[in-house]
């Protein structure tokens, strides 16, 4: 594990305020709470990438590997003009985000199975995997307070890859995988300007 | 893979084309078959069936060996169609088969199906490009030979369309060979249960696509047990029922399955397990019984049991004993007091087949009454006028000993006095004691003493006679496996020799050690690993008298190596001559010595190319050449280096050396000889300028009165001490001198050969011409003085001999001494400057003063006319001297005599 050992216990703060009840809050602490932490997921998000495709073999551990045009139906791309990300209101913006991590904590959680079966003597993938699963939860949980606060609904949690994740194959489960993965970096990417935004709008 | 239900006869043939007329592959198919029979046959296609359409035909025939051949054949069955890509979707590039598990070495086809044959498509095997065969325009199949093992999670082979970067692929999960199971062995410990085990042997690799699978088939009881382990599996034995075990072991993954087979006795495959509750009985000093229970096997089968007897961790004692139930074994001949070690295992008696494991147990025997007298030796020393013994012995050996020693008892016997006995008990593990005895006769008794008993008595006497004899000490060489000594032979009896000697004998407590030897021995090797080079070792050798009085026989003395010495002496120089000098140093060098000494060598270095007698040439380590003298006498404390040159420099260094090799070179003392002339012109100079110091002071203290009396400014005549002389003595009334006064006997005049004079003096601008009054006896009227006139102005060596009047020479001894040795000084001078005074003593000696008075005449005026030819010799000088009478001896002597002498 990269991330020092007082992380999991961060993480565990991070994890409190939703499931706090009580008074409206200000939806400064929970945007910065969130912010931090997707300034963390940021700094983790490329090694994750890099560990995962080194364990899958050629073409995905060729130096420079980039394939964009792999997609999954299942999972939201963070691509958007710029135009559109600024025009969105903080119900949309927090909304996709929100969909977003919601549909990357399942495919995390499914890429952790495939690599369990396809590399399972790999110990630092599975945990990186692990890792990242875990924090995307914690965002999620951030900004559902934010939403709170701001006085937003919440969306309710779906099944975001329905039945047509199993039965794929093993080169299908690598290209999965490292979609995920590389997903989930965006994502994040996309998740510190959100919230960056947000903070700046709603300073505490 | 294919599967066709079909109805057909007793042979089928099917064939399987890619297309209808491309057939790839035709098989056959042989089963008996009932009426309206369903049969099901599957096979695969080596091009996965996704790739393209792939066609089915078969036809039968009867294979019965009651139709002769030719067989026939009946009508083949149209073509059907496996259509298989119709369900593949649109996706614009599949690549298939999904998954092929296969095993190293095989070979696969893939291929890729493409929507659109406008796409560029290219594929890769590990990052490899691959080119295939066209099988339309929209599939490419590849064949993949003999597909090697590359790592555990398989080998990636994709391919990429372009444009659109769409990547398809696959995994193929390549297996190393299952390997078939070795040494596949079953045996029972209880004839209940069967134990199997196999070596799986190699890895296929593969994490988790390829597990094994284990089955272990018996074939005469027909049953099947599935095997939870990769390397062992128990199986339910049925001893009453079944003897006979004919097993066979399948071992198989997906890829193959591979069978050893075993057929067994089970009574022939019995591995006892280990004996247990071993037990040792009635323990002796030299025996045991030993018992043990073995597990039953069947009903009262015989075991074969082995038993191991260890002692000091060597077998001593191996024996098989048969056993049902209970084992029994009397082990014999054992030490007392010793720890043995005895191990037992069993086997099938009757079929062996493979020992049981060991069970072991310890067991310690019994202890015995020592068997030995302990080795007891003694010192004995005199502290202020009392004796005291220190009594010595050596532990027991464990085989001695039989036991744990727990004391030791002295017993003390006086043999002189009254018979008394001193009992001491000094427990163990001591290994000395000091007792102050008198000068009696004593005899010790030593016993060692353990739980059992008493060792016998070691006895030793220790006389009232020291016994001290002066024996003289025999240098002895020693090695370094130790001292080899050797004595004479006693003509009486004696019981043994005893050798001692100390082992740290520059340590004051020395750790006396000896040997004890029989009274057949003559010579003994004693050696130690305490011995160190350069140490000197003193051995003392004692007979031992039946009266077991110990006497010294022998003293040796040596080194076990001798070493160099490794300092020098302090050397002192002594009676250094113009050729010779003294070397003294006071031996070399003290205690201790690294080894005997032999001589000292001198080295000795000089500018002389040529050694002298006695010595040779000798190159030093840092390559000067010197010469190297020997001293052989190691007792010589002093040498003398001669025959040297004089007035030379020399440098010497003296070493003492052993067998070993001389000392260190130190540093060389500088020594210069003397110079030959030099001692005896100190002893000549010396004494000279002494002199001529002296009379320079004395010279410079007088000055005045010296001036007065030798060379006034002004003469004046009255106070002219020859004057004052007479008138004293003779006429009162006078004060100038007449020369009616000095009544002349005799004049004698000298006339010196003017050449020769010159030739001497050239300086001398006068002829000196000296005038001898020799008074007549008699006829001298009174106590005239006898006067000589010498001018010695102008001389200079007159001048230097002013003084007090010395008398005459045989009176004066000292100052004859000192005339003789200026005359010493003056021959070695030169004999010119010596002739040329030597003509002068007589007047030098007697000159008392001298004048230079303008008076033309020597003597009275009146004389003149009387002696004629005189004025010409004593026209130039007034000299006028005076010789008092009350010192000098009558005048008509001593002149004579000294002229006499002189001339």
């Amino acid at each position: 594990l990269r991330f020092p050992p007082a992380a999991p216990l961060c993480l565990l703060t991070l994890l409190l305020p939703p499931l706090r009840p009580g008074a409206p809050i200000s939806p400064a602490e929970p945007i910065s709470q969130a912010y931090s932490l997707a300034l963390y997921m940021q700094k983790n998000t490329s090694t994750l990438l890099q560990t995962y495709l080194q364990y899958q073999g050629s073409p995905f551990s060729d130096p420079g590997f980039s394939a964009p045009e792999l997609q999954l139906s299942s999972l939201p791309p963070a691509t958007v003009s710029f135009k559109t990300w600024h025009a969105l209101d903080d119900g949309e913006r927090l909304g996709h985000a929100q969909g977003a991590f919601l549909a990357l904590t399942q495919h995390l959680q499914l890429v952790g199975d495939d690599q369990r079966d396809l590399n399972p003597g790999s110990p630092i993938l599975l945990a990186q995997l692990g890792a990242a699963r875990l924090r995307a939860q914690g965002l999620l949980g951030n900004m559902a307070a934010i939403m709170t606060a701001l006085g937003l609904p919440i969306p309710p949690e779906e099944d975001t890859l329905g039945v047509v994740a199993f039965g794929a194959s093993a080169f299908e489960r690598k290209c999965r995988g490292y979609v995920v993965t590389r997903e989930y970096g965006h994502w994040t990417d996309r998740a510190v300007k959100d919230l960056a935004l947000l903070k700046a709008k709603y300073p505490g | 893979m294919l599967s066709r239900s079909i109805k057909l006869g007793p042979k089928c043939k099917v064939e399987h084309c890619v297309q209808r007329d491309s057939c790839k592959s035709r098989e056959n198919y042989s089963t008996t078959v009932k009426w309206n029979q369903v049969l099901r046959w599957s096979w695969e296609s080596q091009l996965p069936l996704e790739c393209t359409q792939h066609f089915v035909r078969m036809r039968s025939g009867a294979a019965d060996a009651q139709i002769p051949e030719p067989r026939f054949w009946g009508d083949w069955t149209s073509w059907e169609e496996v259509a298989v890509q119709s369900s593949l979707g649109h996706h614009p590039l599949s690549v298939f088969p999904k998954d092929k598990l296969v095993e190293e070495g095989s070979n696969v086809t893939v291929c890729y199906v493409s929507r659109s044959h406008h796409n560029n498509i290219s594929c890769y095997l590990e990052g490899i490009q691959i080119h295939g065969e066209q099988l339309d325009p929209n599939v490419c199949v590849f064949h993949l030979n003999n597909v090697p093992f590359i790592r555990d999670t398989g080998t990636n082979m994709y391919c990429k369309m372009d444009p659109g970067g769409v990547i398809k692929g696959i995994v193929l999960f390549v297996s190393k060979v299952f390997e078939e199971p070795k040494d596949f062995s079953c045996e029972t410990r209880d004839l209940k249960t069967l134990s199997c085990t196999w070596d799986p042997g190699k890895d296929t690799g593969l994490l988790t696509q390829l597990s094994p699978s284990y089955t272990l088939f018996e074939s005469f009881s027909g049953k099947k047990v599935i095997c939870t382990h990769k390397s062992w599996c128990d199986w339910q034995a049925a001893p009453d029922s079944q003897e006979m075990y004919n097993f066979t072991l399948t071992a198989g993954n997906d890829l193959r399955k591979r069978s050893v087979h075993l057929l067994f006795n089970l009574t022939h495959r019995v591995h006892p397990m280990a004996p247990f509750n071993v037990l040792f009985k009635n323990v002796s000093p030299t025996n045991a019984a030993m018992t043990w229970r073995v597990h039953s096997i069947g009903n009262y089968s015989t075991l074969l049991c082995q038993v191991e007897l260890y002692g000091e961790g060597k077998v001593i004692q191996k024996q098989n004993v048969s056993v049902v139930a209970n084992g029994e074994l009397l082990v014999r001949n054992l030490e007392p007091y010793t720890e043995y070690v005895a191990q037992v295992r069993c086997a099938h008696a009757s079929h062996f087949w493979r020992w049981s494991e060991w069970t072991r147990d310890n067991f310690t025997t019994a202890e015995a009454a020592p068997s030995e007298a302990p080795d007891v030796w003694r010192e004995v020393k005199s502290v202020q006028g009392h004796r005291v013994v220190t009594l010595f012995w050596k532990p027991l050996s464990k085989l001695q000993a039989k036991g744990k020693i727990l004391f030791y008892n002295v017993v003390l016997e006086n043999l002189d006095g009254p018979s008394t006995m001193k009992l001491l008990s000094i427990p163990a593990p001591a290994n000395c004691t000091e007792l102050a005895l008198d000068h009696h006769s004593y005899q010790i008794h030593v016993t060692a003493n353990n739980s059992v008993g008493t060792s016998p008595a070691a006895v030793i006497t220790l006389s009232r006679d020291p016994g001290n004899k002066d024996v003289e000490e025999a240098r002895v060489k020693g090695t370094k496996d130790g001292f080899s000594l050797s004595w004479k032979p006693q003509p009486r009896d004696v019981t043994g020799y005893i050798v001692e000697w100390c082992e740290h004998p520059r340590d004051p407590r020395c750790d006396l050690q000896w040997k004890s030897l029989g009274p057949n021995t003559t010579s003994t090797v004693v050696s130690s690993d305490a011995f160190r080079p350069g140490v000197r070792y003193n051995f003392r050798i004692y007979g031992i008298s039946t009266e077991r009085i110990p006497y010294l026989l022998e003293k040796k003395t040596g080194y076990s190596q001798e070493l160099a010495p490794s300092d020098s002496p302090q050397v002192h120089i002594g009676n250094l001559t113009a050729s010779s000098f003294t070397l003294s140093w006071k031996g070399w060098p003290a205690e201790p010595q690294p080894g005997f000494l032999r001589g000292y060598s001198l080295y000795l270095k000089s500018k002389a190319v040529q050694c002298l007698p006695g010595s040779e040439k000798a190159v030093l380590p840092d390559g000067s050449v010197c010469c190297k003298y020997k001293i052989d006498n190691p007792k010589q404390k002093t040498f003398v280096v001669q025959n040297l040159q004089p007035a030379s420099f020399y440098e010497f260094f003296l070493t003492p050396y052993t067998s070993a090799g001389e000392g260190p070179l130190g540093t060389f003392t500088k020594v210069t000889t003397q110079d030959e002339y030099s001692r005896i012109l100190i002893r000549i100079l010396v004494p000279m300028i002494l002199c001529i110091l002296l009379l320079t002071i004395l010279c410079y203290l007088k000055s005045q009165w010296m001036k007065e009396k030798c060379y006034p400014d002004i003469p004046d005549p009255y106070k002219s001490s020859v004057l004052s002389l007479i008138k004293s003595k003779e006429n009162p009334r006078l004060t100038i001198m007449n020369v009616k006064d000095c009544v002349p006997d005799a004049i004698e005049v000298i006339n010196k050969r003017e050449g020769a004079r010159k030739s001497l003096i050239e300086t001398e601008p006068t002829k000196p011409t000296y005038l001898h009054l020799l008074p007549t006896e008699k006829s001298y009227p009174g106590p005239g003085p006898c006067i000589c006139f010498e001018n010695f102005t102008y001389n200079q060596a007159a001048s230097e001999s002013c003084g007090p009047v010395p008398g005459p020479p045989k009176e004066q001894p000292s100052q004859l001494g000192l005339l003789t040795s200026s005359e010493n000084v003056l021959k070695a001078l030169g004999k010119t400057y010596v002739n040329s005074l030597g003509e002068i003593p007589a007047g030098e000696t007697n000159l008392n003063y001298v004048s230079q008075l303008a008076s033309p005449l020597c003597g009275d005026k009146s004389s003149l006319p009387t002696n004629p030819p005189e004025p010409a010799l004593c026209s130039e000088y007034k000299m006028q001297m005076a010789i008092p009478m009350g010192l000098a001896s009558p005048p008509s002597i001593t002149p004579l005599d000294e002229g006499e002498h002189y001339h």
